[in-house]
């Protein structure tokens, strides 16, 4: 027995939560409504576009999309990026939870890793069909090949493959470790013998003892340490794929601070739409209550101040660059695609600033038309950078422009669909808080 | 690249004897095409059965023999695989150059021929690999090339694969066997012969061809009263009516530009087109590399903005009217030594100045398209200033050996009148390109024999009675002048692919001789040589050329030629068209090559179609814009055609370029851009006045490689005066993180000179030929993915009324800090041991990164499987020493890298070093004026590195420290030519 009384202190320490017991009904109740059921089909229905424009893309060629040379990313970048910094603000938001045993910790966490792990996953479709070729995309690792042929190291996109694995890895890590008492559970009820033995697996012999629990949480707070660190990390690297090259918009040492602030920012946004749409759509007040919105709202409104600091930053190194970056940067901001640029500053640093409102805050409606504006204010922003920032480059003979195919709206709109039908089927067949901080919770409930 | 020397077939056999049959003697040397035919030689077929009994005569197969046939066709499949074996006449198991003494399979024969436009003949070597031509370069021997092409004739081996090219004999729309074909020739000359070709009716283009002239007059005899009729889409027929006018004869003129220092053109483009404007381009640019001479001034007055203009150090824009003008205001100042103008700062007033000031080293040239009285100006000024003689000489008009021909004009009144029973068109396409006033189409429906020939089944060949397949010019034998009267043979660089006759046979059927083409060129030259013919003959297969046999000059008198005194016509209403062949199809001809079609032209940059050219100020005064559709109207006729408002064209005056808006040109050519052969007359072929123009309201989608036309004020092509200090910017680049590759052997490098880069284009079609550059069609352009490895930008700067032009070919820089190889994840663009930034096909997975971080934005991606789609070449015209690229990977400019490797191994193989000048890029070898150097710039003798240190030398982008391995020289201008074109405006309007 380890330190039995810290880890009894630490339990003890959790603020008493309202009763739990209404969230095992929700995951276990037969029916779920018409509106689960219709938005379900829109979401698969849109999987299934998602599909078609993936197939598009693999066995015709890249080229459905309307991208060209100087062009050569479009939607793919762009939607790779943006859910990226999705992913990375759920991540981080969660991650803060474990570590800070927030009340909200309870309510939202487990969707938060969810929507992460979710957003990694449409994030993660993204670098592997953009390329030419696909069915390489594993030529990224540095395998042993018969020609010794290794990744270019220096090469952004290496470090951004890395920065995915790790991504991934952390994300899953910080999902599992938490996944762990339920899936001893999940095998101590298993019916079948081989169930209960692919349970027993992954449960790693979970006997739920006072060491096991006081293991549990070091390593769930070491995980969620890890998660700090990544997210700025994989932001930054992301920003890397632009700034490291000589794209004179691109090459930008500020470039990674507007990747985390502005990523961060829609995965808040991200956040507090699902918890709004939670709220509104499965009756969750009880345990996603006021306070919490209120404070992901405040939030969100913060980093929308961060992100206004940075644009008007932006601005400032612009009028100061050399010829080459202020013509780039001035037409990003006045040139065809200004439309992009000012959507990005409407949606994402005009529309959060209602969230001084305290009323704005704890309206479920609202919150998640800001939620959405914010998040797709970012994708504005994701879209102006990875087109509009390189329409003005080195030599005007090859200025051009571009313009998204349908394909790529299917791919926009599909990858939506897919993180909509895995968010339904979480919330439906998932605990949306995990059973072992319930157990707790009402352990806690019936002591007192 | 291992032999260079032209290599005629006929030598294969010279070289063994033994082939020679008994009925073989020194005079009947026989080629045979396959081993069926050559097996018709006793001698032949003995040595074949001793080498290869098997294929020869099969006979019955037992087991064993079975199996061991089988054994050798698995081995052999791939060979037979690489034969051309789909003819439907005598498949060849192996063919010609297979079995031939001198070919080692793999390596590339050469065959030097002729290949005609407009008549005349311009030598190139045909580069045969495994006996499929895949590659045209320029004869260096023959005066009209020099070593160098034009766009016309590195595309001619597109078409030889054209799988729309006519393929059997068509008579009322159905197909027609070729013996039908010979009986109808035989009945056409039976009949005829009785009537001494009363009603047969003979309808050529014009062509310089000594054997096509003899059979002619062959004919001619043979058929008294049989009627010849010539017809060309870009006739001459002003400048030798200027001739006649001026000496009392008509003449052709050829030019020396290389001793002119002064030189004025009106109209036409002297450099860019025509005949013999390969050759005039290189003496241009070795005119201006002369360093121990001060530069030559090119004065340039001309409607439409051409190539020449771009390059003119003074150039002005003139509606048709003001060039009229302006050369007799030349002519005014010269004979009366005073300004006829108060105007003393006038272009005329200067021009004539320096015309006067050079003498006879002036030289004044004008356009085919100019009025007789411009022309015959342009005549009387040479011999005033004395240049007849230095810059210009004069030779018997190079058409005139076919004799008299009569107009189509007087055919179609023939036809009308109903006189004439049969019409035999000898290639050409009436049909199509025909003035509209004369009905052509119509005529023809009404003639009762009408047979066509040509290479394609076209306008022309849908309209006739019968249609009979022409051999394309890589299959056939012939001879051809170039513009300067030379002679150059054209032999047969392949097995034909089409069973097809030429016109030159069917003229030796109709006139009785033996018809085959070969021994028809073969007649004429032995008439000519005597017993010298069978050493002049070989000779002249290896040089593509007969030497000696350029026209000699004509001693020409002017007679007192003064210019009608100018009418006062009323002034124009309207606009003025003027007609103009196109850039990329000609006269219409090419409109079914892709390569041609896709082709950037070379001002406009459009691609796939054509515009209506007018000035930007007419543009808007008219109210259109780019694109707009509006309606040209002239006595009843009218066109309709996008508007492209083109900087530098003068003002009240429209160009519209022929060529386009084919019907029956095949899948490539059909419906593109419109037709403005339906304006012209046969009164008012080059020039209309007095056209309406008006807007329809209706918009079309111009397809165009380049957006934007201003250099933004940046260092992109530089400019120095003569004899500046330096090019090269005084801002060093900035330090690198990585320590500078070390080059032992060779470091290859190149250098653009702008100073003589004409924008031809000549480079972007070689290169497009050389490295199976794809043909993406025009959606794909349109989204902007068009494959060129090489592109030519082309960049406007001062007034759009008289702008100043600047062309830069921009390849791969091959950047000594490659900004793409960093950026690859797996590696795929690497730095050779040589200095190349390496393109891996197989190792590319497609991120595209590479094109994102090269600045100059000469990477290429594969969107689709372009070898597969709609506007792919066939197989056959890929070249097999570059891979041809598949879909999902990024490739670009390699400096021709098998070119390097060839070279190397060929070097290594004589235990030497390469020699500079040895290796050649294709857009290299393809450039008239020698612009493009490459070489190592690790011999300290090599001319690249000469070229680097010349203080014209700069780096485009150079501040990025990119280190680009190609660098450019620096134009060279005295100052902004856009000021002189500026004031001279209001001297012309």
């Amino acid at each position: 027995m380890g330190r039995p009384p810290k880890v009894q202190q630490t339990l003890m320490t959790m603020p008493a939560e309202a009763p739990a017991r209404d969230i095992a009904r929700i995951p276990l109740s037969p029916d779920f409504g018409w509106r689960w059921a219709a938005s379900l089909i829109a979401s698969v229905a849109m999987v299934f576009v998602l599909a078609y424009a993936v197939g598009l893309a693999v066995f015709v060629g890249v080229g459905v999309w309307g991208i060209n040379v100087p062009f050569v990313w479009g939607f793919d970048l762009t939607n790779y990026v943006w859910w990226i910094g999705l992913a990375n603000g759920c991540s981080l938001f969660a991650a803060i939870l474990v570590l800070r045993r927030h009340s909200l910790r309870t309510a939202i966490n487990r969707f938060a890793e969810g929507l992460a792990l979710f957003a990694v996953v449409c994030a993660g479709v993204f670098p592997i069909i953009h390329l030419g070729r696909p069915w390489l995309f594993y030529w990224m690792f540095p395998y042993p090949a018969e020609f010794q042929v290794w990744p270019q190291f220096r090469s952004p996109l290496t470090w951004d493959f890395w920065a995915i694995i790790t991504h991934l890895m952390v994300t899953t890590m910080l999902w599992y470790v938490g996944l762990i008492p339920d899936l001893a559970t999940l095998r101590d009820r298993a019916r079948s013998v081989a169930a209960k033995r692919v349970f027993a697996v992954f449960a790693l012999g979970w006997r739920s003892s006072i060491r096991h629990w006081a293991f549990h949480q070091r390593a769930y707070r070491l995980v969620a340490i890890a998660v700090i660190p990544l997210v700025l990390v994989i932001q930054s690297t992301i920003a890397f794929e632009f700034a490291v090259t000589l794209v004179p918009d691109w090459h930008e040492t500020r470039l990674p601070l507007h990747f985390i602030v502005s990523g961060l920012e829609s995965g808040l946004a991200l956040i507090l739409f699902a918890a709004a749409a939670l709220r509104t759509s499965l009756r969750l007040e009880r345990y996603i209550d006021d306070e919490d919105m209120d404070l992901i709202g405040k939030l969100l409104l913060a980093n929308a101040l961060v992100s206004a600091y940075v644009y008007a930053g932006e601005i400032g190194v612009a009028l100061f660059a050399d010829d080459f970056a202020q013509t780039a940067a001035l037409n990003r901001m006045l040139g065809d695609y200004a439309s992009l640029y000012w959507g990005t500053i409407a949606l994402s640093v005009i529309v959060p600033q209602v969230l001084w409102l305290r009323n704005v805050r704890l309206n479920d409606g609202l919150s998640l038309l800001v939620g959405l504006a914010v998040t797709a204010g970012i994708w504005l922003d994701r879209l102006s950078l990875v087109v509009a920032g390189i329409q003005r480059d080195y030599l005007p003979s090859m200025w051009r422009t571009y313009s998204p195919t349908a394909p790529e709206w299917y791919l926009f709109l599909g990858s939506i669909g897919l993180i909509a039908a895995l968010f339904l089927l979480f919330v439906r067949y998932l605990p949306v808080i995990s059973m072992s901080e319930t157990r707790h919770d009402e352990h806690l409930e019936s002591r007192s | 690249m291992a032999k260079n020397r032209a290599l005629p077939v006929d030598a294969y056999i010279r070289d063994r004897p033994e082939l020679a049959g008994p009925h073989s003697n020194a005079n009947d040397l026989r080629l045979w095409r396959s081993l069926e035919e050559a097996g018709e030689c006793t001698k032949v077929r003995r040595i074949l059965q001793a080498e290869n009994s098997a294929p020869a005569n099969p006979g019955s197969f037992d087991r064993r023999a079975m199996l061991n046939f089988m054994t050798a066709s698995l081995a052999l499949g791939g060979l037979a695989g690489c034969a051309v074996n789909r003819q439907p006449f005598g498949a060849p198991l192996l063919s010609q150059p297979f079995r031939s003494p001198q070919h080692t399979p793999g390596v590339p024969l050469f065959f030097a021929t002729s290949l005609e436009l407009d008549g005349l003949g311009r030598g190139v070597l045909v580069k045969s690999h495994d006996g499929r031509p895949v590659k045209i370069e320029g004869n260096p021997q023959h005066p009209a090339s020099l070593g160098a092409t034009d766009v016309f004739s590195q595309a001619e081996v597109l078409s030889l694969y054209d799988p729309d090219r006519s393929k059997h004999p068509i008579a009322g729309g159905e197909r027609r066997s070729w013996t039908d074909a010979r009986q109808l020739i035989a009945q056409l000359r039976q009949q005829f012969l009785a009537k001494k070709g009363r009603g047969l009716r003979i309808l050529l283009q014009p062509c310089a061809s000594p054997t096509r002239d003899r059979l002619i007059r062959l004919v001619r005899q043979a058929f008294p009263e049989a009627r010849w009729h010539a017809y060309s889409p870009l006739p001459d027929d002003q400048g030798r009516a200027a001739t006649r006018a001026v000496f009392a004869r008509p003449l052709d003129q050829v030019f020396a530009l290389d001793r002119a220092d002064v030189i004025l053109t009106l109209g036409g483009d002297l450099l860019g087109s025509g005949p013999g404007h390969v050759r005039y381009a290189a003496d241009y640019a070795d005119r201006r590399r002369a360093a121990d001479r001060s530069p030559p001034v090119l004065y340039t007055v001309e409607t439409t903005p051409s190539l020449t203009g771009a390059r003119a150090d003074r150039r002005l824009a003139a509606a048709p009217r003001e060039i009229e003008h302006f050369a007799r205001q030349i002519l005014i100042h010269l004979e009366m030594g005073a300004p006829a103008t108060p105007d003393q700062l006038s272009v005329a007033r200067r021009a004539a100045e320096d015309l006067a000031r050079a003498g006879p080293h002036a030289l004044v040239a004008a356009g085919r398209e100019q009025p007789v009285t411009v022309q015959a100006i342009a005549h009387a000024l040479n011999s005033r200033l004395g240049a007849i003689g230095t810059t210009v000489r004069y030779i018997e008009p190079l058409f005139a050996g076919s004799g008299e021909m009569e107009t189509l004009t007087e055919l179609a009144s023939a036809i009308a009148a109903g006189d004439v029973e049969a019409l035999l068109i000898l290639g050409g396409n009436p049909v199509y390109d025909a003035p509209t006033d004369i009905e052509f189409a119509k005529m023809l429906g009404s003639v009762p024999l009408s047979i066509h020939v040509g290479t394609y089944r076209d306008e022309t060949g849908l309209a006739c009675r019968w249609h009979l397949p022409a051999r394309h010019p890589l299959e056939s034998w012939g001879d051809l002048r170039a513009f300067d009267g030379t002679v150059g043979l054209r032999q047969p660089a392949t097995v034909p692919l089409i069973e097809a006759t030429t016109p030159e046979e069917l003229l030796g059927e109709l006139a009785g001789e033996a018809a085959d083409a070969r021994e028809l060129v073969q007649a004429t030259w032995r008439a000519e040589w005597g017993a010298d013919f069978d050493a002049r003959w070989i000779t002249s297969l290896e040089q593509g050329l007969i030497e000696g046999s350029g026209e000699v000059t004509v001693p020409v008198q002017p007679g007192d030629w003064s210019p009608p005194p100018a009418t006062r016509s009323p002034p124009a209403e309207g606009q003025t068209v003027v007609f103009a062949p196109d850039p990329s199809v000609w006269d219409g001809r090419f409109a079914n090559n892709a390569w041609l079609q896709e082709l950037p032209k070379p001002l406009s940059k459009q691609v796939w179609g054509n515009a209506a050219f007018m000035a930007p100020a007419d543009a808007s005064a008219l109210g259109l814009r780019g694109g707009d559709i509006a309606v040209f109207r002239h006595n009843g006729r009218s066109i309709e055609a996008p508007v492209w408002p083109l900087p530098g064209h003068a003002q009240n005056a429209v160009t519209v370029t022929l060529g386009y808006g084919r019907t029956a040109a095949g899948k490539i050519g059909n419906s593109r851009g419109f037709d403005a052969y339906r304006l012209r007359t046969s009164q008012e072929p080059w020039i209309i006045e007095n056209v309406d123009v008006l807007s329809t309201g209706r918009r079309e989608r111009l397809v165009t490689t380049q957006h934007h036309h201003s250099m933004e004020g940046r260092d992109i092509v530089r400019v120095v005066a003569p004899g500046a200090a330096s090019a090269s910017s005084s801002v060093s680049p900035p330090p690198s993180f990585y320590p500078d590759f070390v080059y032992d052997g060779n470091a290859w490098g190149m250098t653009i000179d702008l100073d003589v880069c004409l924008g031809c284009n000549a480079c972007v079609i070689a290169c497009q030929a050389e490295n199976n550059v794809p043909v993406v069609g025009p959606e794909e352009v349109a989204r902007g993915r068009e494959m060129h490895w090489l592109r030519i930008d082309r960049y406007y700067s001062g007034h759009p009324n008289s702008p100043q032009t600047y062309f830069q070919p921009v390849p791969c820089m091959h950047c000594e800090k490659a900004p793409c190889e960093l950026v690859c994840p797996v590696n795929a663009t690497v730095h050779s041991s040589e200095g190349l930034n390496e393109m891996t096909y197989s190792r590319c997975v497609g991120t595209r990164t590479c094109s994102n971080n090269c600045p100059y934005k000469v990477r290429r991606f594969n969107w689709f499987d372009y070898s597969r789609l709609p506007f792919a070449a066939t197989d056959d015209v890929f070249n097999p020493e570059v891979t041809v690229r598949w879909r999902g990977i990024m490739e670009k400019c390699t400096y021709c890298v098998q070119r390097i490797s060839a070279t190397r191994i060929a070097a290594r193989i004589e235990n030497r070093p390469i020699r500079d000048g040895e290796l050649m890029t294709a857009c290299q070898q393809a450039c008239p004026t020698r612009a493009i150097v490459f070489g190592d710039i690790n011999d300290p003798a090599s001319l690249v590195r000469k070229q680097k240190q010349d203080p014209r030398n700069y780096a485009l982008l150079g501040e990025l420290n990119t280190q680009p391995r190609t660098t450019y020289l620096a134009r060279i201008s005295d100052g902004p030519s856009a000021q002189g074109a500026a004031d001279a405006h209001d001297d012309a309007g």
